[in-house]
């Protein structure tokens, strides 16, 4: 299939929770006729919208997993990822931006820019994602789609320019100017599927004149023609300002901003036709891919279906029918019944089923063309993996996964529980690298760990569901570490020589912090008081010692060992014997490093009206929250803080009840800080504690 | 704290910043000369003693704001001199407070009531205060006594910049020009910073104290954007 990939959109509609992502998706799909009925997100039909495929959603009305769904409008291919809101899902937003050309980045017209269209706006320049911006909700009582522009600057920084002006606002929406076309666009029928064109209502006609001088200034950088055009006073055609507008999104220097409302059905079809005017096919768009034959080196992938296969596969799902993989292709093409190879484990796995996603319901096909984003069926793989042709090794560059920074310990309540449960960890940890899960060998519980309470909670909730794995839940607990401050020598000798075969080994040297490293083994042994062969056991013995700390069993990190004085015996040395005595040497020096603990410090951000602003930052002082500044605008206000993450559980509640349910706080992980020494000692006793009652 | 040598080495000293009065300081300039760059250092140095500073930043970001301060505490730690960065970096993010405003936002009222959210909830008391980007041209003599007022009911040092432009050459007898020529009598210190052919000269066009011989020959370096003393 040689498909005219200029014919192709890579969409991803991503913005703040509650700004109305799912119900617009719905009304996209209801338009390119994917779907036959309309159901609201919270509807009273109880059907749900059909983006939200997990049950779980369904009942939260909130979208947790990026489904990808194809639909056609007007002859383009539009492959749309609907992506999480919430902050605790960024990884899920980070993943499917990766695989996207394009974005729509939709904002409420009341609520503007938050934080988290904050975040996700930063993801999106970090992936380079060219976006249109859609101001939702305009019916809403107080919607300003001119002041959420006006954010779209000042917060985002980006050129946001209006191409469309609204008639009407909040309940008296009727439609909307087109500043390109220069005409009223009125949406009619009960779902506002029939367009009606009409000229620009008087009333309207000199704002509209201006905004369009306004917009056309704004763009006309991006063209030289229209540059030309509008100084020669030659007539300016739809085509022209039509290219400036591309020109500049797709060079990521311009954003173009539409209005609407999804819920009133007004304003969709014409963000359709923009995704298609502005937003890039597969080949505007530059992808890297690094050559793991050739030292990683970058190469471009050419989106041509006649070169070797490269797909990446972004996104796993346990379906009904096995395991899902959504993949993209890059160039070549993914057949039916085909060999590819994934290059991290370098299997062979074949093609079986091949399909294209709508929601939860799928359509099978033979083949996949380039830049295409379809999934598989049967194939077995983690998420991040490239699948390439067999005679290339590329991978597509990797991406940046955060630490957990909060865990659970979790039990299954009977054993049939106890089999699901193994199940649906192995699957989640696949599907989200974010999400870990190990045993602790000293008290044998399971323990899972991710990026914020609420991540956890829904995994939970998945296990219960999906998998009908009941589980006792623990407290949360947070994710502190351990590590040295100062220099500190150990000379240590393990010795066992009463009978039988003997081990003998000493280790001398040096510990000493390390700056944003974990963990560094330096050997500076002369003249071979060490014997060649055992200085990896010494290496071997100080990485198992940083498994827990002494104080309160957490891992350890910063640490760099120097190893430049030992012993050996000719007979009695062995690997075991220098792992034990380079234990006892990491032993030795660590308590004489001064080690403290650190815990993780969050990057809170709460939002809400200014005359809150006291009573929140209140609420964050007595957290042991370090506010770092606020910011004013009208009667709105946020506050930054650097909260401890062991400070904010529960954090959601209080912060209701102190504003009247009008604030809301986002959070991400900042960095690892040493905690109080109040605090370091009530956790060295729990510690204590806990390990006399085992 | 063991910061007193960087207190004492300051050039800025000769401007008798750790008074006990509650002055209040004004740094003039051109755009783009450096008037944020040595707010942030009179706010690093009451910091450095010991005290808790408010930064009002009008018109700016957090971000934007912090990260002036993170640029001269880089420069100050270049030359080796403090032992421990991260304690100082730690301590001047504790006793700092940014407060930013979309100019509109801004007011007395509103400065008083953010500040006794501050004070009464004791999250944080300061004793200086700068204010960067605050509209002169927009407000009247009142305003300032105003704010003067409320400085001085709350015990608080205020240091604020201003844009002065190049095609206004209204001066005040005592040599501060437009458009705070009218209003100089109110504020104990002026700063101006004045460009000279390769460097940035601080002239102190009033000050509390006699200046110190040799004072009056300092200078911005453009490079760090530091205070120094010629």
């Amino acid at each position: 299939m040689n498909k005219d990939l200029n014919k192709v959109r890579n969409i991803g509609i991503s913005a703040h929770i509650d700004s109305g992502k799912t119900t617009l998706t719905e009304r996209i799909l209801f338009y390119t006729d994917r779907i036959h009925a309309i159901h609201e997100v919270r509807g009273k039909d109880g059907v749900g919208a059909t983006m939200d495929s997990m049950e779980l959603e369904k009942e939260r009305g909130i979208t947790i997993q990026s489904a990808a769904t194809y639909c056609n409008w007007k002859g383009i291919d539009i492959n749309i990822i609907d992506t999480p809101g919430h902050v605790d899902f960024t990884v899920e937003v980070e993943r499917a931006l990766r695989v996207l050309d394009g974005a729509v980045l939709i904002l409420c017209s009341v609520g503007g820019v938050q934080s988290q269209s904050i975040t996700v706006d930063r993801q999106m320049t970090r992936y380079n994602v060219p976006r249109i911006a859609f101001i939702n909700k305009c019916d809403r009582t107080g919607a300003n789609p001119a002041r959420v522009a006006q954010q779209l600057r000042d917060k985002l920084n980006l050129n946001a320019v209006m191409i469309q002006l609204p008639i009407g606002l909040e309940s008296d929406l009727e439609g909307m100017v087109d500043l390109v076309t220069m005409k009223a666009i009125y949406f009619d029928g009960d779902q506002g599927e029939e367009i009606r064109i009409e000229d620009i209502p008087a009333n309207m006609q000199d704002e509209a004149d201006e905004k369009r001088e306004e917009m056309l200034d704004a763009v006309s950088m991006f063209s030289d023609e229209l540059m030309e055009a509008m100084l020669e006073e030659e007539e300016i055609t739809e085509e022209l300002v039509n290219e400036a507008i591309r020109n500049g999104t797709l060079a990521l220097e311009l954003a173009p901003v539409m209005i609407g409302s999804a819920y009133k059905n007004k304003g969709v079809q014409p963000l359709l036709d923009a995704v298609e005017k502005y937003l890039p096919s597969p080949t505007d768009v530059e992808n890297i891919a690094l050559d793991l034959d050739n030292d990683e080196k970058e190469i471009a992938v050419s989106n041509d279906v006649n070169d070797p296969l490269v797909a990446l596969a972004f996104k796993l799902e346990d379906g009904r029918y096995g395991q899902l993989t959504y993949v993209r292709t890059y160039q070549g093409e993914l057949k039916k019944g085909e060999f590819i190879v994934n290059c991290r484990t370098g299997k062979k796995v074949k093609v079986g089923r091949l399909v294209r996603m709508h929601s939860n319901e799928m359509e099978e096909i033979d083949h996949a063309g380039s830049g295409d984003i379809i999934a598989l069926f049967g194939v077995d793989c983690a998420s991040g993996d490239t699948f390439c042709h067999s005679s290339i090794n590329w991978s597509m560059s990797s991406m940046h996964v955060p630490t957990p920074v909060i865990s659970l310990a979790i039990a299954p309540v009977d054993n049939k529980s106890q089999a699901n449960m193994s199940k649906a960890l192995n699957r989640f940890s696949k599907e989200d690298p974010t999400f870990k899960t190990f045993v602790d060998h000293e008290t044998s519980e399971t323990i899972i760990s991710g990026m914020g309470e609420l991540h956890l909670e829904v995994y939970i909730e998945r296990m219960k569901r999906e998998y009908q794995a009941d589980v006792e839940v623990g407290v949360p607990r947070v994710a502190y570490r351990e590590t040295i401050t100062q220099k500190a020598d150990f000379n240590y000798t393990h010795k066992k020589q009463t009978g039988g075969s003997g081990q003998f080994g000493r280790v001398g040297g040096y510990m000493e912090p390390l700056e944003d490293e974990e963990y560094e083994f330096v050997d500076d042994i002369v003249g071979g008081s060490i014997p060649r062969e055992f200085i990896g056991a010494c290496d071997k013995g100080f990485k198992m010692s940083l498994e827990k700390g002494v104080l309160t069993g957490a891992p350890i990190t910063g640490v760099r060992c120097v190893v430049n004085d030992g012993a050996s015996h000719s007979v009695d040395s062995s690997d075991m014997a220098f792992q034990q005595a380079a234990k006892g040497a990491f032993r030795e020096g660590y308590k004489k490093a001064k080690p403290v603990i650190m815990e993780p410090i969050m990057k809170v951000a709460v939002e809400g009206p200014s005359e809150f602003q006291g009573a929140i930052m209140g609420s964050l002082n007595q957290r042991r929250g370090v506010i770092v500044g606020t910011f004013e605008e009208g009667n709105y206000t946020v506050v930054e803080a650097e909260m401890p993450l062991s400070e904010m559980f529960g954090y959601s509640t209080t912060l209701r009840s102190l504003t009247q349910g009008k604030a809301e706080f986002t959070m991400e992980f900042a960095t690892y800080k040493q905690v109080p020494k109040s605090i370091s000692e009530e956790l060295i006793k729990e510690y204590e504690d806990s390990r006399k009652n085992d | 704290m063991g910061y007193e040598p960087l207190v004492k080495q300051n050039p800025l000293r000769v401007v008798d910043l750790g008074s006990k009065n509650n002055q209040m300081g004004l740094v003039m300039a051109r755009a783009g000369l450096g008037k944020t760059a040595l707010l942030v250092q009179i706010a690093l140095d009451s910091i450095l003693r010991g005290n808790r500073v408010v930064h009002v930043s009008i018109g700016d970001s957090i971000d934007k704001t912090r990260l002036w301060y993170d640029d001269i505490i880089q420069v100050i730690l270049q030359d080796g001199s403090v032992s421990n960065p991260h304690e100082l970096i730690d301590m001047v993010q504790r006793h700092r407070m940014i407060m930013t405003f979309k100019e509109s936002a801004f007011t007395r009222a509103r400065l008083e009531e953010r500040l006794n959210d501050l004070i009464l909830q004791d999250i944080f008391k300061p004793r200086c205060i700068v204010i960067d980007g605050f509209d002169f041209g927009g407000a009247d003599r009142a305003a300032l006594e105003d704010i003067k007022e409320l400085m001085e009911s709350m015990s608080l040092q205020a240091w604020f910049s201003v844009v002065s432009h190049r095609n206004d050459d209204r001066v005040s007898p005592a040599g501060v020009p437009a458009p705070c020529h009218e209003d100089d009598d109110i504020f104990d210190t002026v700063i101006l910073l004045n460009p000279e052919a390769d460097v940035i000269k601080l002239d102190i066009l009033r000050s509390t104290s006699e200046l110190p011989e040799g004072a009056g020959e300092l200078t911005l370096d453009p490079s760090t954007m530091l205070v120094k003393s010629m």
